[in-house]
């Protein structure tokens, strides 16, 4: 009892005292360090703790949705303006109106933190895009287009692997200035995207015609930048503050604003991206927060965002420090800023992304033209932002479950015969349901449970935290694919015959590959056996991301390992990610390569297992080797491998991993399979969970026939 | 035969044949790594003969009938059958059928097709197949069970589907790998029986491998005795063991082993440590004298005395085990007689019993006049 007491006690006085302020943030390195003496700093100046959490980037958003409404989250955090309407719909962040003093940051930052006329968050820095350009392969920077496309011209000679410029120009954040240079817009004035315009089919064909005329290399990716701009095989760079960590001191270079569009008279204009510090609506100390806040944006927390952070401050004010008028890439970018414009911080922008990713690559792959690239995405906007379906009626959906839940139990207790007491008939019940109750509570939180809110969910269309009940209307918007043809991608049918054949042709492959290499590592004379044993399981062994992202980089279709092999016999470089065939292929052969060692192991034991006896007889028996493995080898292998057959369909049916990171659904989401579908209209496409729900349960009703079907195959010993 | 039992050990008993057509194996060799197993063998099988070949673990005589069966490649020597040379032609070419010691039943099918699968592969009509699959299940009790899986047989059940797998194939030659030794010893003894019979009935050759004495004995037209590698001896079963041609062989078959006992030629007697025998044969000097335990008696006088230190009562008679200054000596007593252990006993020999061997025991000098 006493210690109880003491307890209270203890409790009770350290409640009194002041809780430490939480700083959550997705900062790594210098970054990470700046934010850290900025805080010790406010710590020594104000007295109030502060509690620092790193949370990693992709996880961020959804964990400060998720913990702010339960009050398990920070006080302040750190986030780019781009999902401050989405924040200001869940009511996670507090406004700042009245607090923020206008006139201390530069107007744009201050515009990107509006939403519906009211000011969130303290800015902290800026990101946008500038031209890098290495100053010993160009002179002049190029101010205008024409420039810059005298200067490509000169810089580039693609024999060499030699490029006048380099970017990701697959991806639509890089193309935006291109698309504003051009004199297009994203948006109407109503705020409803524009995407099939004039000045985008322009700007696509621009950025064709720089790929065309090999001025930069096809299929870009920010590590591949990287390596050409430190090489010097890249006279010039467009990318954020983020580039300068990634060039080497032995490389010199300049950092200018992007070109004027010589056609139009307008500059290319990038985006805006503000990092803002935000303070959660539901914190118990707002005057402490917000002054929190506000000190991280101001003064000395700015001049260590600048060093050792290296990030551009905000702040007008910083720009009068010493230190960061020394400085030639913050001051290089702070002119890039004032021509940057914010990016938008509406639910029509997070639409936007897809379906102009979509056509860009449509383009530069050369699939699309670029006068009609403005139409597909367009079309492929409105496919992906379906219209709220009609709200529903519950009850008689209600009424079904229930019905069915109790047909379902009446018909257990039929089947059980004549009813007899439970006490009865289990009289120490009660001890072994204690037994039980572990298991059972396990199993119910870990799967019976996420599985009915999964089924559910499927039920309901959401649309920024609002969730309507709608019925089967996302099951029959799917099963008729409403919206778009049926031999469209996007369409549930033509995902499902992808994902079949999928599965079908990698499966056949895995077990093929696998039983030939276990027949040919069974022979124990066989000399370093368990060497290539080892060697042959290594695939597996890695982390399948890893070998993913290995096989993307070997596909490349200027720098990949696999053409590269291909020309040296002489065989024109396979564009892998433009073709649905190659595309596929490139999948299946990563897959393929990750799923042939489970089979081998599986097939290696099984092979162990028959007794060699058995080969013998059926020698004399008469069976040439062919015969034996006919009539021996794969019935005997049946038990031990169907199993694993069943098993490993299961997982390539749901292998997203590699979809995802090898060819990424290209060309236009053609190789995407039910999974990866999922996943997109879950976070890719407007947080559709109730679509996405909709899709899992279908997949599971397919894989729930192939199981049945399967265990029809295996015959009646297995059932 | 007599001509036969004086061969020295490992050399062919050529003389014995009794037909030309059949198998003859020729200086075969074989080695593991560098452990030889099979150290030269030459042996002729005539048709419709029942060959058993017998040894101790590790002789060579499994070896030897892979060898014959196509299983197993030999460094040097020759296969023959019927003269034509089929050493390296595959088991599946060279008509042969073999039971294996774990039977080898294929699990994954039926009684049934386990029968039928040697024959389908050789593209029988149908008909015969079926015909012959019910032949051999009538001759093997097995009718039954035919459509029953191997596991659901018991031991001898299984036996006699592996025997039916090579009966129904009709080969020109019969193997057996230690068939009965999974079985336990009511059904060994059937079995054997059955085997005896099937040879009768079917008057092909069978070539059959045991360390079993009692299956060597029973089953055998003739036996062949390996030990490390090498032919010991080759002969009918009676006159191996009335006449073994070394000690091996006389202390390998018989049950309790025959006694032996170091001794030297003295005259008209044999002289050994505290035993002297009157002497019979015309070996002098030293030698190494055999006796079995069936033809010595325990009793009131005799040349070898000694304390008893084990029994073995049968019933009608039974054995004694005496360690006499000789060395330990196995003598048989009248069931009546009251013989106990740390008794002081003596051990006559019934008659004119003495087998006499050189002094290493590899070649034998005389031999008693058999009771045959």
């Amino acid at each position: 009892m006493k210690q109880w007491a003491w307890l209270t006690i203890l409790l009770s006085v350290s409640a009194l005292a002041e809780k430490p302020l939480k700083l959550w943030h997705a900062y790594r390195g210098g970054e990470e360090r700046a934010i850290e003496l900025a805080v010790k700093k406010f710590t020594a100046e104000t007295g109030t703790q502060v509690e620092l959490l790193s949370v990693p980037y992709d996880a961020f958003s959804s964990k400060l949705t998720s913990a702010i409404p339960h009050d398990a989250g920070p006080d302040v955090f750190i986030f780019a303006h781009e999902r401050l309407r989405q924040f200001h719909r869940l009511k996670v962040v507090a406004t700042t109106t009245t607090r923020v003093d206008r006139t201390k940051y530069f107007p744009s930052t201050v515009d990107a933190l509006e939403v519906d006329g009211e000011l969130y968050g303290y800015p902290l820095s800026l990101k946008t895009l500038a031209l890098f350009v290495n100053t010993s392969l160009v002179t002049n920077a190029p101010t205008t287009t024409d420039e810059l496309l005298a200067e490509l011209a000169r810089t580039t000679d693609a024999t060499q692997y030699r490029y006048g410029l380099a970017y990701a120009a697959g991806d639509f954040y890089l193309h935006a200035p291109f698309v504003f240079g051009f004199g297009a817009k994203l948006f109407d004035e109503s705020g409803r995207a524009t995407l099939n315009t004039p000045g985008m089919a322009k700007s696509f064909g621009f950025v064709k015609s720089l790929q065309d005329r090999g001025f930069m290399p096809k299929e870009v990716s920010g590590a591949l930048v990287k390596s050409l701009f430190n090489e010097g095989r890249a006279a010039m760079v467009i990318s954020g503050p983020w580039f300068t960590g990634e060039i080497e001191k032995s490389v010199a270079y300049r950092i200018v604003p992007l070109p004027i569009v010589s056609e139009t008279g307008l500059p290319l204009t990038p985006w805006l991206g503000v990092e803002a510090a935000l303070v959660s609506s539901r914190t118990e100390q707002p005057e402490q927060a917000h002054a929190l806040a506000k000190y991280l944006s101001l003064g000395e927390a700015t001049a260590l965002r600048v060093d050792p952070g290296g990030q551009i401050p905000a702040e007008i004010a910083a720009y009068e420090r010493p230190e960061v008028q020394q400085d030639p890439i913050i001051s290089a970018f702070r002119d890039v800023a004032t021509r940057a414009a914010p990016t938008p911080n509406t639910l029509e922008m997070a639409r936007v992304w897809e379906p102009m990713k979509l056509a860009l690559r449509g383009v530069l792959q050369g699939d699309v033209l670029p006068d009609q690239a403005g139409a597909l995405a367009e079309r492929r906007f409105r496919a992906l932002n379906r219209e709220r379906p009609a709200d529903a009626n519950p009850l008689p959906f209600v009424l079904v479950a229930l019905l069915a839940v109790a047909g379902l139990a009446v018909w257990q207790w039929r089947r059980r015969g004549p009813a007899q007491a439970f006490a009865k008939r289990y009289p120490e019940a009660s001890r072994g349901l204690a037994y039980v109750a572990p298991a059972a509570i396990g199993i119910g939180v870990l799967v019976v449970i996420p599985f009915a809110v999964g089924i559910s969910l499927a039920f309901f269309h959401h649309d920024a935290g609002d969730y309507s009940f709608v019925g089967l209307a996302n099951f029959v918007d799917i099963l008729t694919s409403k919206g778009y043809r049926i031999t469209e991608p996007l369409s549930f049918w033509f995902t499902l015959a992808v994902t079949v054949a999928w599965t079908f042709i990698n499966v056949v492959l895995h077990v093929s590959i696998g039983l030939f290499l276990a027949i040919l590592l069974k022979d124990p004379l066989l000399k370093l056996r368990g060497f290539y044993r080892v060697v042959l399981i290594i695939p597996w062994a890695v982390p399948n991301y890893i070998t993913a992202l290995m096989w993307k980089g070997m596909f490349h279709q200027q720098f990949g390992a696999i053409n590269g092999l291909l020309a040296a016999f002489g065989i024109e470089p396979v564009s892998w990610f433009t073709h649905f065939s190659t595309s596929f292929a490139a999948n299946v052969i990563t897959n393929t390569w990750l799923g042939f060692p489970f089979m081998m192991v599986v097939s290696l034991g099984a092979l162990q297992s028959i007794p060699q006896d058995l080969y013998e007889a059926a020698e004399v028996d008469g069976a040439s080797k062919w015969v034996q493995f006919r009539r021996i080898t794969l019935p005997l292998l049946k038990p031990a491998l169907l199993p694993s057959v069943i098993l490993g369909s299961v997982w390539t049916f749901n292998m997203f991993n590699i979809i995802y990171l090898v060819s990424g659904g290209e060309p236009g989401g053609a190789t995407d399979i039910l999974v990866s579908e999922a996943y997109r209209w879950a976070f890719q496409r407007n947080e559709q969970y109730g679509f996405a729900a909709a899709y899992s349960v279908l997949i599971f009703f397919v894989l729930l026939a192939w199981t049945r079907i399967t265990r029809r195959l295996s015959g009646p010993e297995a059932a | 035969m007599k001509e036969g039992a004086k061969e020295p050990p490992g050399v062919t008993a050529s003389s014995t044949l009794r037909a030309v057509s059949g198998l003859r194996l020729v200086g075969i060799r074989k080695s593991y790594g560098d452990n030889p197993v099979v150290k030269g063998v030459d042996l002729e099988v005539a048709s419709g003969e029942f060959l058993v070949m017998v040894g101790p673990s590790g002789c060579g005589k499994t070896t030897l009938l892979r060898v014959i069966a196509g299983l197993e490649q030999v460094d040097s020597g020759q296969v023959l059958v019927d003269g034509k040379d089929m050493t390296s032609v595959p088991p599946r070419d060279r008509d042969v059928g073999m039971v294996f010691q774990s039977y080898a039943l294929y699990p994954h099918m039926t009684v049934r097709e386990n029968l039928a699968f040697g024959l389908e592969l050789r593209k029988l009509p149908r008909a015969d197949i079926e015909a012959r699959v019910a032949e051999a299940a009538r001759m093997l009790e097995l009718a039954p069970l035919l459509e029953r899986k191997p596991k659901a047989l018991s031991g001898g059940q299984r036996q006699r589907v592996a025997m039916g797998r090579v009966i129904v194939r009709r080969p020109q030659l019969f193997l057996f790998d230690e068939p009965l030794s999974n079985l336990d010893t009511a059904l060994r003894v059937q079995m054997r029986g059955e085997l005896a019979r099937l040879h009768r009935q079917l008057g092909v050759t069978m070539i059959y491998v045991t360390h079993d004495q009692v299956e060597a004995m029973t089953l055998a037209t003739r036996v062949a005795v390996f030990n490390k590698g090498i032919l010991q001896q080759l002969g009918a079963p009676l006159e191996l063991y009335h006449r073994p041609a070394n000690t091996f062989v006389a202390t390998f078959l018989g049950s309790p082993s025959m006694n032996l006992f170091d001794a030297r030629r003295d005259g008209a007697t044999f002289v050994g440590t505290g035993f002297s025998l009157s002497a019979t044969g015309d070996a002098t000097g030293d030698v190494k004298l055999g006796l079995r335990p069936q033809d010595l008696l325990v009793s009131s006088d005799g040349p070898f005395s000694g304390e008893v230190e084990a029994v073995e009562r049968l019933g009608f008679d039974g054995y004694a085990f005496v360690k006499t200054a000789a060395g330990p000596l196995t003598a048989r007593f009248d069931g009546t007689l009251p013989v106990d252990v740390g008794q002081n006993v003596k051990v006559k020999p019934s008659g004119d019993v003495l087998h006499v061997f050189s002094p290493d025991g590899a070649k034998a000098h005389h031999h008693p006049e058999a009771r045959r």
